[in-house]
């Protein structure tokens, strides 16, 4: 089932495309940076923020982790997808910054005026906020994994070499963060009433 | 409300496969089985509809703002002065551990040293003599004297004066004391039988060197 690899034409194209990237980034090719960089910059952000609420920690994390990917990309051997090697390294410099100044205080406040968009819908606020509220009962781990999963479509096998652990320590991460979110989200779910007309 | 004890077994396969078959990661016969099962089990059905919109919330996109093109630019910057920007950075971490392994080592070294300089320096000068040791060379001529404990500083001062000696050691624990000639006028036999002669001294002998 989610142990067995099972990769769709898609992810294997879009993989041969970051081989192809990575290749040409270890010759010092910066326009494959460019191209690589702004490929996965949302989802790198996107997943970073479910260890911070921080912009300017998630902002440099992923300077470090294409920093790093710059200098690497010769040693990437192919043992799993690019995605998959770009999420780790991406995870691995997230702990390392929030050990750093993870319980620094925010100085510019406007940083978190950003976290939420004007432009977003109302619908998306809503979910948005359901969410937040559900995770906000997980740990950082938990959340993670809760990302990888249902966020980007990680494989079991998949998070458990981003996170470098064993296979069974993913499954009981996904298995007590569903569990909270199944006993709490019904509850906020009854908060919104259109949450309960989608229900069945 | 914790989940799979209280139900079946085939609510615990469909709880286990739900993520995968919202991923499409789950086989053909999987996702199907599941289709089947939630038709019939209500309970598993909600759970479902759950996990579809914990899905679709996950997969909007961030609600922090961040400019990618801001965040390259800096990042093409830094490779630019990889050097100067990456030495500070590396050395930051254990940066105050480094130093104090380093202060130690100094201060290590420094006493070692001063120890070695000390143990040198005192192995010259023992402060002890075995029997098979020649004696400490004394003055030529000196002679041994041990005064009467009645006779008055005056007295001692005034002989020595007159038979131009001087005090060159002494006095010891039996209170003997060294005397020599002050000069070459002064001859060691004919002070010591002057010695001898004076009353008040109790013992007047040259001193030889090894017998």
């Amino acid at each position: 089932m989610a142990c067995a690899e099972a990769m769709n034409q898609d992810d294997i194209d879009a993989d041969v495309t970051d081989r192809m990237l990575l290749q040409r980034m270890s010759t010092g090719d910066r326009a494959a940076l460019n191209v690589l960089y702004r490929g996965y910059h949302g989802r790198l952000a996107r997943f970073l923020s479910r260890l911070t609420r921080r912009p300017d920690i998630i902002d440099e994390v992923i300077n470090d982790c294409f920093w790093i990917a710059w200098q690497k990309a010769g040693n990437f051997h192919g043992d799993s997808r690019v995605s998959t090697w770009l999420m780790g390294i991406a995870y691995r410099c997230g702990l390392k910054a929030l050990r750093q100044h993870g319980d620094e205080p925010v100085e510019n406040t406007d940083l978190l005026e950003q976290l939420t968009p004007d432009d977003d819908m109302d619908e998306d606020r809503e979910l948005r906020d359901w969410l937040s509220k559900g995770l906000d009962h997980l740990s950082a781990d938990q959340r993670v994994v809760i990302e990888l999963v249902y966020g980007v479509g990680h494989t079991l096998d998949d998070v458990a070499v981003i996170m470098q652990c064993p296979v069974g320590t993913v499954k009981a991460r996904l298995f007590h963060a569903r569990v909270k979110l199944r006993n709490v989200l019904p509850a906020l779910a009854g908060d919104s009433p259109k949450q309960k007309e989608n229900a069945p | 409300m914790t989940f799979p004890k209280s139900s079946g077994r085939d609510c615990v396969r469909a709880w286990e496969a739900m993520p995968w078959v919202l991923q499409n990661s789950a086989t053909q016969e999987e996702s199907e089985w599941l289709e089947g099962h939630l038709a019939h089990c209500e309970s598993c059905r909600t759970e479902f509809a759950q996990q579809r919109r914990l899905q679709l919330a996950m997969s909007l996109p961030t609600d922090v703002s961040i400019d990618a093109n801001t965040g390259l630019k800096r990042l093409l910057n830094r490779l630019d002065a990889p050097d100067i920007q990456e030495a500070p950075r590396r050395s930051r971490s254990g940066n105050w551990l480094n130093r104090a392994l380093v202060a130690v080592v100094l201060i290590q070294a420094l006493s070692i040293g001063a120890l070695g300089v000390k143990l040198w320096s005192s192995s010259g000068t023992p402060t002890y003599r075995t029997l098979s040791q020649e004696a400490a060379p004394s003055a030529p001529g000196a002679i041994r004297v041990v005064p009467d404990t009645a006779m008055t500083m005056a007295d001692w001062n005034a002989l020595l004066h007159t038979l131009r000696l001087q005090v060159v050691g002494g006095p010891n624990d039996v209170g003997a004391y060294t005397v020599a000639p002050a000069g070459p006028a002064s001859t060691t036999p004919h002070a010591l039988q002057q010695l001898r002669a004076t009353r008040g001294i109790r013992l007047a002998e040259p001193i030889t060197a090894t017998p």
